[in-house]
């Protein structure tokens, strides 16, 4: 469909939108305490994922990239969330982590380096590129992954922790739109399958941690070590 | 075709696992189809080797030297981790349905490690690697102590970390070889593209799949999960982790190579590897449980690999891949070992063993052979590989490279007959004529088969496997 | 020239004969949706003609800080409103006078008054608040700058008046990331400043908690009518910048003429109330948060600002 250039103009911003409330999800969550608003905040970052995917699907008249959008939006806002349900019990939900590995302002604070750092390390690869729409996705990937990596990093409770790390597959995603918008669809298909084997997986991990070991908080687990035992 | 019926194999062997048809009938099944799939993978090598590339799905499924040669590795490995389950896991499984458990994944895991050498889609190929990772988590949890459980979390935590770190790597790859104004998107349509790639993306992209997938292979310093992971296992599965999984990761970093034009890459490459196995080196000196100590071992022979990588030129890389070769055999062995050591004195701490030739002479020996195999002794295989990487390195004037990797094999060699020194010989604590243990009989008869090709490629090389090595190492030049 | 300094003092009238009303709307609203009749929404204007009939009694501990500071809580405000766009969206008189960052010191110069004043009287209860109210207004600063030096940045100046004409200038530029997130990062600095929930609570009477309001207990008579009708015109000119620099610079006067400015009073208006609405929504569903939480909720709205910042400045 052909597109005059005002509406293109809008629909560019939109995507830039989508983009910086993406940011702003994976910022939130580095910093929520509660597991419930962690999950929260990840499926609204999916979800902003799926709206930049359906614009850029228009904007760069790529089938693949509206693929990849539905196919996101099937699995990472219902089907995870749901497996998650299902493989662990429902109180580690009511959780709320009281302290992280570092406090939450100093979170921020490292987030935002993080941030500002991915935007630089990107700035070289934006030279080469063609499409004014990777110049919005590519920053925001590549510091969202960085994100995801710290919240998987500092999260000490089991729930988070794999949250952050499907965030981070997120913003590769997110990227990702941007920059292949050929890629084909047998690789996307097996990705999205390959989020959902994770989550049924490290679900059912930590169900059986929660059984044997009675909690979730897997930060606390240090009990393979080299010093002598006393 | 022959690809294909090789990668289904597993997979039919699982849906028997599922089925509920006594405790005989999985390890039967697991080892028939890792049987026929090492017997139909030597045929394909000897095909590669022979100069023909195999082709089962065209730009999707296909084999050339460097996968040949891992896919070898890969079905031999899976072949006697198949054989010593019978024994170990008749003794080791509490129920029938976690010994149906225990199949089921392990052959899901072997599907996905057969599954890498095979695919040359770059995203298909990150999707099998993840897919190693993902198999294997529940056999690592297998025993459900604290431990285990520790462990495997972090497995996967760090796994599925480098994953996606590596993902934005494999769509900037793709991005790059858009750009170059490729066609064809499997690795040898990459190598045809490379001059016309832009290099920055092509950096861009090697760094983070360098990053990624280096956390799966167990560079320092993100080496911390593998001592945890590929000890808490059970035996046979660690054989094939320490074995095969993480040559499968390094195998896709290593195909990476000749994309690079960048001056110094071979600096960097010899950095990491020293690093990585300097610090394996000292760390193995301190180790208190003998499957740790292996699994140090096997973060400093992936160092090695990664050195004789960055070593460069034909005798870099033939050293290379010869590594790779006697480490995936020796290493499979050495934990089939530690496996039936764990059978004969149920502990894992080496303070604890004493004397084990008299416990278990089968045992003990077997475990005195795969200490001395991984250090590097002649007349075993590793001490040949290791060799030619120091030909080659002295060759190419790489004296500081080649005195540190000596220095700390050295070192490595040193702690490791230290440990099993004591623990196999050395009188026994407390009873001074201890019962006898009888292993089962399978994994007797494993630990003589793994042993034999240590043995002969010690000191002889068949022709199709050097024509097989040769084909393998120019995959990694430009 | 002359109908330019009129326009002015039309300005100041306006924000100060409205802002009660806008107090009386915001609480009337909340009542209601809490299902309750609440009280009138002229009820603050009665308040003040009542206090300015009733007497004062100022402590004789306390020093000229006290008696001084009423005069200087309602005289700020109408500092900034000179500066400002409320009605017009072409520069007034007095609009070169001071930048947007001159604006907001103003600002803070009464709150600092305010808080010096509540120390004075050595009411327990007053350098409690006055201490809460400095650890909000350190952390509430930096979102500040940021937003102030990000929409100055794009619009190439600090007067407000010219950022208002360059910031959303073609339609598409409404939905810019950091046009969106810097009037997300400003409503929370509203809320902070304030002392909305969930900073505070604005209608309690539990002087332990409170944050700003334990700031006019100590006055009495005229002064408390003044702290307090300052406090409303505080909180009424935040409301000008917030809508008519940030999010909907629509609705001014564009024409040096009577008709358009004395339009424009019932359009500021509207985009008060529809702003009041949204306001009350969020004070109804969220509750008051911990104290050190606050800390994390200026946080969050640094951390939006700085991404808006990030995404306006170095993308593009």
């Amino acid at each position: 469909m052909n597109l005059n250039s005002e509406t293109v103009a809008l629909l560019g911003n939109l995507n830039a939108l989508a983009g910086g409330l993406f940011l702003l999800c994976t910022f939130g969550m580095v910093a929520t305490r509660q597991v419930q608003g962690c999950l929260r905040l990840f499926i609204a970052q999916a979800l902003f994922l799926v709206l930049s995917a359906f614009l850029l699907s228009g904007l760069l008249h790529s089938r693949h990239v509206f693929a990849v959008g539905i196919i996101n939006l099937i699995s990472k806002p219902f089907l995870v969330p749901w497996l998650l349900r299902r493989t662990v019990r429902s109180e580690v939900y009511s959780r709320r982590e009281i302290d992280q590995l570092i406090n939450i302002p100093a979170s921020l604070l490292i987030a935002l380096a993080l941030a500002i750092g991915g935007f630089f390390l990107a700035s070289p690869l934006l030279r080469v590129a063609d499409g004014p729409y990777v110049a919005v996705n590519l920053p925001i990937g590549l510091a969202c992954l960085l994100l995801g990596g710290y919240t998987a990093s500092v999260r000490r409770e089991a729930v988070p922790l794999l949250l952050g790390l499907l965030a981070m597959e997120n913003a590769a995603f997110f990227a990702g739109v941007a920059i292949v918008p050929e890629l084909p669809l047998i690789a996307e298909l097996a990705i999205a399958f390959d989020v959902l084997m994770l989550s049924f997986i490290v679900g059912l991990l930590t169900r059986t941690i929660h059984e044997h070991i009675g909690t979730t908080e897997v930060g606390a687990l240090t009990a393979l070590k080299e010093e002598t035992k006393p | 075709m022959s690809l294909i019926v090789i990668l289904v194999l597993p997979l039919a062997a699982m849906v028997i696992s599922l089925m509920p048809l006594g405790r005989r009938v999985a390890p039967a099944a697991t080892l028939l189809a890792a049987v026929a799939a090492f017997v139909l993978a030597i045929r394909a090598a000897l095909h590669v080797a022979g100069g023909n590339a195999v082709v089962a799905l065209p730009n999707w499924v296909a084999l050339d030297g460097f996968g040949a040669l891992v896919l070898l590795l890969v079905t031999l490995v899976g072949t006697t981790a198949a054989l010593f389950s019978c024994g170990y896991m008749a003794h080791h499984a509490r129920s029938e349905k976690r010994l149906r458990f225990y199949y089921v994944h392990s052959n899901l895991f072997l599907f996905a490690l057969i599954a890498v050498p095979v695919v040359v889609e770059p995203n298909i190929e990150w999707i099998a690697i993840e897919l190693t990772a993902l198999f294997s988590v529940l056999l690592v949890a297998y025993e459900n102590t604290h431990e285990s459980l520790e462990a495997a979390w972090k497995y996967i935590a760090m796994m599925f970390m480098g994953a996606a770190i590596a993902l934005l790597g494999f769509l900037i790859l793709f991005w790059a070889f858009k750009t170059g104004g490729g066609e064809t998107y499997t690795w040898d349509g990459l190598r045809a593209v490379a001059p016309n790639m832009p290099p920055v993306l092509v950096k861009t992209a090697f760094l983070l799949i360098l990053v990624g997938f280096g956390m799966k292979v167990g560079f320092v310093p993100v080496h911390t999960w593998l001592p945890d992971a590929h000890s808490q296992a059970p035996s046979p599965i660690c054989a094939m982790l320490s074995g095969v999984k993480t040559t499968v990761a390094l195998y896709v970093i290593l195909r990476l190579l000749p994309l690079l034009r960048m001056e110094h890459i071979e600096a960097w490459l010899l950095t990491i590897g020293l690093i990585s196995v300097g610090v394996a080196s000292f760390l193995l000196l301190q180790v208190r449980d003998y499957k740790r100590l292996f699994a140090y071992s096997t973060v400093e022979h992936m160092g090695i690999i990664f050195t004789a990588a960055g070593i460069g030129a034909a005798g870099g890389h033939y050293g290379a891949m010869m590594q790779i070769l006697t480490h995936s055999i020796t290493k499979s062995f050495c934990f089939l070992a530690a496996g039936a050591t764990l059978l004969a004195v149920e502990t894992r701490e080496i303070a604890s063993v004493r004397g084990l030739i008299r416990t278990s002479p089968a045992a003990g020996a077997a475990l005195l052979f795969g200490g001395l195999a991984i250090a590097g002794a002649p007349p075993f295989a590793v001490f040949l590989s290791e060799f030619s990487i120091f030909k080659a390195g002295l060759l190419q004037g790489r004296y500081l490279a080649t005195a540190l990797l000596a220095l700390f094999i050295g070192i490595a060699f040193f702690g490791v007959l230290v440990h099993i020194n004591r623990m196999v010989f050395g009188r026994p604590q407390g009873n001074p004529h201890p019962t006898k243990v009888r292993l089962p009989f399978s994994c007797v008869l494993t630990l003589i088969l793994a042993a034999i090709p240590i043995l002969v490629l010690g000191v002889y090389l068949p022709e199709p496997l050097h024509q097989l090595l040769t084909q393998a190492a120019a995959c990694l030049s430009r | 020239m002359t109908t330019r300094i009129l326009f002015n003092l039309i300005q100041v009238l306006v924000v100060m004969g409205f802002a009660p009303l806008v107090s009386g709307v915001t609480g009337r609203l909340k009542e209601i949706v809490q299902s309750k009749r609440g009280p009138s929404m002229i009820q603050p204007y009665r308040d003040l003609r009542k206090l300015f009939q009733k007497d004062e009694v100022v402590s004789e501990q306390s020093s000229w800080i006290f008696r001084f500071t009423p005069y200087l809580v309602f005289v700020t405000p109408i500092f900034v409103t000179l500066l400002i766009p409320v009605l017009t969206s072409y520069p007034l008189f007095f609009a070169f006078m001071g930048d947007m960052l001159g604006g907001g010191f103003v600002l803070a110069l009464g709150g600092f008054f305010a808080t010096l004043a509540a120390v004075d009287t050595g009411n327990p209860y007053g350098p409690i608040g006055a201490s809460r109210t400095r650890m909000v207004g350190f952390l509430a600063e930096p979102v500040f700058m940021i937003v102030f030096f990000t929409v100055s940045f794009v619009a190439g100046s600090t007067i407000p008046y010219i950022v208002q004409q360059k910031w959303v200038t073609p339609l598409a530029n409404f939905f810019e990331p950091s046009h969106v997130l810097l009037m997300l990062a400003f409503l929370m600095l509203i809320l902070a400043e304030g002392g909305r929930i969930p900073v505070d609570n604005p209608s309690g009477h539990f002087e332990l908690a409170m944050i700003d309001e334990s700031k006019v207990l100590e006055y009495s008579g005229r002064g408390a009518a003044l702290m307090k009708w300052g406090g409303q015109m505080k909180f009424f000119v935040l409301l000008c910048i917030f809508l008519n620099v940030l999010v909907t610079p629509w609705g001014l006067a564009g024409e040096q003429s009577f008709a358009h400015v004395l339009l424009a009073i019932p359009l500021i208006l509207l985009k008060i109330f529809i702003f009041v609405l949204v306001l009350v929504v969020i004070e109804s569903s969220l509750s008051k948060l911990r104290l050190f939480r606050i800390t994390e909720f200026l946080g969050a709205a640094f951390i939006t600002s700085v991404v808006a910042m990030i995404t306006r400045i170095f993308a593009f």
